[in-house]
C-alpha cells in the first residue's frame, strides 16, 4: 500500500493536467464550506466589546495569554472584532479610522481630499478607471456618510453588508497595491521569492482575501497617511504584548490587535 | 433593461459600465449582454493571426456570477473551434492553484484578451479542452464563419469590425499571450478525483515583463505579468524578473527533450516546468507500475498460502 501511496505521490507531477481542474473544484468547495461556517459565526465588524471578552478564548492555565491579556487591559478597554476572512486587516483599519472621522472633522476633511484624489493617481498608474471607480464611489460614499449622518449605528451596518463592505476592502487593497507600487524602490527589498513589487501587489495584495503583513500595513498607512499602531499578542515569552507603529515614530491614530493570522480593532 | 434590474446592486452597476464600455465591436473582440439578461453576455473573438484559428471568428457566452466582480465570470464557446468543447463551462480562474487570485478590478474584456491568447496554447486533455490537429482546426475557423447565434442574432461574418489592411495585427496579442499564460481556463467538473492534491504544483513559470511595468495603459495588461502559479512555495520558480515564459512550442520542444521514460520518478513539485506532454506517458507507466505492484502481492500471497499448505503437510 505504501508503494501505492508513493506512486500515487511521484506521478502526481504527471496528472496534474487532467486532476488539478477536479482537485481545484475540492479545493473551491471546501474553502466555501469554511468561509460559509465562518461567516455564520462572525459579522464582519462586531460591536464594541468589553475587553475582558478576550480572557474566555483562552484557557485559564494558558499563562502566556492570560498574562499578555492582563497587558493589554493596562492600556486597552475594549474591542471590536473582525471576522477573520483574509481581509481582516483591511476592515479593521478602514472601520477603525472611518469611526475614528465621526469625531474629527478636521481630519475627515483631510481624509476625504486624500480619498477623492487617491483614483485619479491610481489611473495614472494604469489601473483601468471604469473598474476601479464603483470601489472608489463607495468608499466615497462612505466618508460621506460619516460626515452628513455622524451615526456609528450606519457605519456598522454599511460595514456589516457584504457587498459595500467588500467594496471598500477591494479600495483599500487598490490603494495599498498602488502606493508599494509607486514606492517600489524601496519596497522591493521587503519582497520574499524573486518576485518584483507588481507581482507581489498582484499575488498579495489585489487579490481578495490575501492576508496582510508589515510590508501591507505600511503600505497602506502612508498612502493615506494615517498611522496604526498594531498591538502584537503572540505565543513569544515576556508576559507583555509587543507593539509597532507603522510608520514609525508618529502618533497613531488607530489601534489594531494582532494574533497570529487576524487582526481586531483596539479601543483605549 | 434599466428599469428591470435593482441599479444598486453593485454587479448591475458594474455590468451596465461594462456593456457600455464595450459596445462598438473592435477587430477582435465583442462582447454585449443579451437583451432580457444583464448576467449572461455573448461575445465573439478573432482567432489570433499565425495560429490554427487565423480567419475564424468564435462565438460564445459569458455568464456571470451575482457577486461579480467579486466573483469570477464563466465563459462557454459556442462555435466549434478544436480548441475548447462546445457548450462546456470554462470558468476563467486565474491559474489552477489560485482560483482566488480573480481581481475585481478585472473585467469582461481582460476574459475576451485571455480568451484570444489562450486559443493557441495547448489543450493537455483538460476537461473542456481540445487537442485537435491543426488541419481539423483551419477548417473549424473557415466554418466558423458561417456561424450565426440564434439567441442573440449576430452573425459572425460581421460581428467584429473587419481587419483593415493597415489595421495592427496583433494588437492584443503578446499581451493576450502572457495573460493567458497566467491563467487557467477551469472546467466544471463533476468528476472529483480524489487523487488530486493541491500539491500537484501547476509550477507555471514566472512570467515577468518588467520593461512593459511603466507604459501599461490598462489593468488588463498588468495581469498579463502576474506571474504564475507556484502554490507550492514561490521561491522555487525564482527565475528572476527577467525570465519570460516560454511560448506553448518552446515548451513543447522543452518538453520532447525531456527524457519520458520515468517521468513518475522525476517529477517533483519543485520543477519548474512539469512535463506536461507527458502527462499521457505519465499515467500510462503509472498504471502498469500499479498492475506490477499487485502482481507482486498476488503472488506473494498465493507464495504464503502455499508454504503455509507445504507447512502443514510436512
Amino acid at each position: 500500500m505504501k508503494m501505492a501511496d508513493e506512486l500515487q505521490e511521484s506521478s502526481q507531477g504527471e496528472m496534474e493536467g487532467v486532476n488539478c481542474l477536479a482537485s481545484d473544484e475540492a479545493i473551491l468547495a471546501q474553502q466555501d464550506r469554511i468561509q460559509h461556517e465562518i461567516a455564520t459565526t462572525n459579522p464582519l465588524v462586531s460591536g464594541r466589546q468589553d475587553l475582558s471578552v478576550l480572557k474566555g478564548e483562552y484557557a485559564a492555565e494558558d499563562t502566556i495569554y492570560q498574562l499578555k491579556i492582563k497587558d493589554l487591559h493596562k492600556t486597552y478597554s475594549h474591542i471590536r472584532k473582525t471576522r477573520p476572512d483574509g481581509n481582516c486587516f483591511y476592515r479593521a483599519f478602514g472601520f477603525a479610522h472611518l469611526e475614528s472621522l465621526l469625531e474629527d472633522s478636521k481630519e475627515l476633511q483631510r481624509f476625504k481630499d486624500v480619498a477623492a484624489k487617491s483614483k485619479l493617481d491610481l489611473v495614472n498608474q494604469g489601473f483601468t478607471e471604469f473598474t476601479i471607480e464603483d470601489f472608489h464611489n463607495t468608499f466615497m460614499d462612505l466618508i460621506d456618510l460619516c460626515e452628513k449622518q455622524q451615526s456609528l449605528g450606519e457605519l456598522l451596518s454599511s460595514f456589516n453588508d457584504q457587498s459595500v463592505s467588500d467594496y471598500i476592502v477591494v479600495y483599500l487593497r487598490l490603494l495599498t497595491s498602488g502606493y508599494l507600487q509607486r514606492e517600489h524602490g524601496f519596497f522591493q527589498h521587503f519582497i520574499e521569492g524573486g518576485r518584483c513589487v507588481k507581482e507581489f501587489c498582484q499575488q498579495e495584495v489585489e487579490p481578495m482575501s490575501k492576508e496582510s503583513d508589515h510590508i501591507h500595513i505600511i503600505a497602506l498607512a502612508k498612502a493615506l497617511n494615517v498611522p496604526i499602531l498594531v498591538e502584537y499578542m503572540d505565543r513569544g515569552e515576556g508576559g507583555t504584548v509587543n507593539h509597532h507603529i507603522f510608520p514609525e515614530g508618529r502618533e497613531p491614530r488607530i489601534f489594531l490587535l494582532y494574533r497570529p493570522g487576524h487582526y481586531d480593532i483596539l479601543y483605549k | 433593461m434599466e428599469s428591470k434590474y435593482n441599479l444598486k446592486s453593485p454587479a448591475v452597476k458594474r455590468l451596465m459600465k461594462e456593456a457600455a464600455e464595450l459596445r462598438d465591436p473592435t477587430e477582435h473582440y465583442h462582447a454585449q449582454p443579451l437583451e432580457d439578461n444583464l448576467f449572461e453576455w455573448h461575445f465573439s473573438v478573432r482567432g489570433p493571426p499565425d495560429s490554427d484559428f487565423d480567419g475564424g471568428v468564435y462565438h460564445g457566452r459569458i455568464v456571470l456570477p451575482p457577486e461579480y466582480p467579486m466573483k469570477p465570470p464563466s465563459i462557454i464557446l459556442l462555435t466549434p473551434n478544436g480548441r475548447f468543447e462546445v457548450g462546456k463551462k470554462i470558468c476563467l480562474s486565474i491559474s489552477g492553484h489560485h482560483p482566488e487570485t480573480w481581481q475585481p478590478s478585472w473585467s469582461i474584456r481582460t476574459a475576451l484578451i485571455a480568451i484570444i491568447g489562450f486559443m493557441p496554447t495547448k489543450g493537455e486533455g483538460a476537461i473542456g479542452s481540445l487537442d485537435y490537429t491543426p488541419e481539423e482546426r483551419r477548417a473549424l475557423a473557415k466554418k466558423s464563419q458561417d456561424f450565426c447565434c440564434e439567441a442573440c442574432g449576430s452573425c459572425m461574418r460581421t460581428a467584429l469590425q473587419a481587419l483593415s489592411p493597415d489595421s495592427d495585427l496583433r494588437p492584443a496579442d503578446p499581451q493576450a499571450h502572457r495573460l493567458a499564460q497566467q491563467i487557467n481556463f477551469k472546467a466544471e467538473s463533476s468528476s472529483d478525483s480524489a487523487g488530486a492534491s493541491a500539491a500537484s504544483s501547476q509550477a507555471e513559470q514566472h512570467s515577468t515583463s518588467g520593461s512593459t511595468a511603466d507604459d501599461r495603459d490598462s489593468q488588463d495588461s498588468t495581469l498579463a505579468e502576474q506571474s504564475g502559479s507556484t502554490s507550492l512555495a514561490p521561491q522555487t520558480s525564482a527565475e528572476g524578473p527577467s525570465s519570460v515564459a516560454p511560448s506553448p512550442r518552446q515548451r513543447r520542444t522543452q518538453n520532447q527533450t525531456q527524457s519520458p521514460r520515468y517521468p513518475a520518478f522525476t517529477a517533483s513539485p519543485v520543477a519548474q516546468q512539469p512535463p506536461q506532454d507527458t502527462g499521457h506517458t505519465g499515467s500510462v507507466v503509472l498504471i502498469f507500475l500499479l498492475t506490477l505492484a499487485l502482481a507482486a502481492l498476488i503472488f506473494r500471497r498465493i507464495y504464503l498460502a502455499n508454504e503455509y499448505k507445504f507447512d502443514y503437510e510436512l
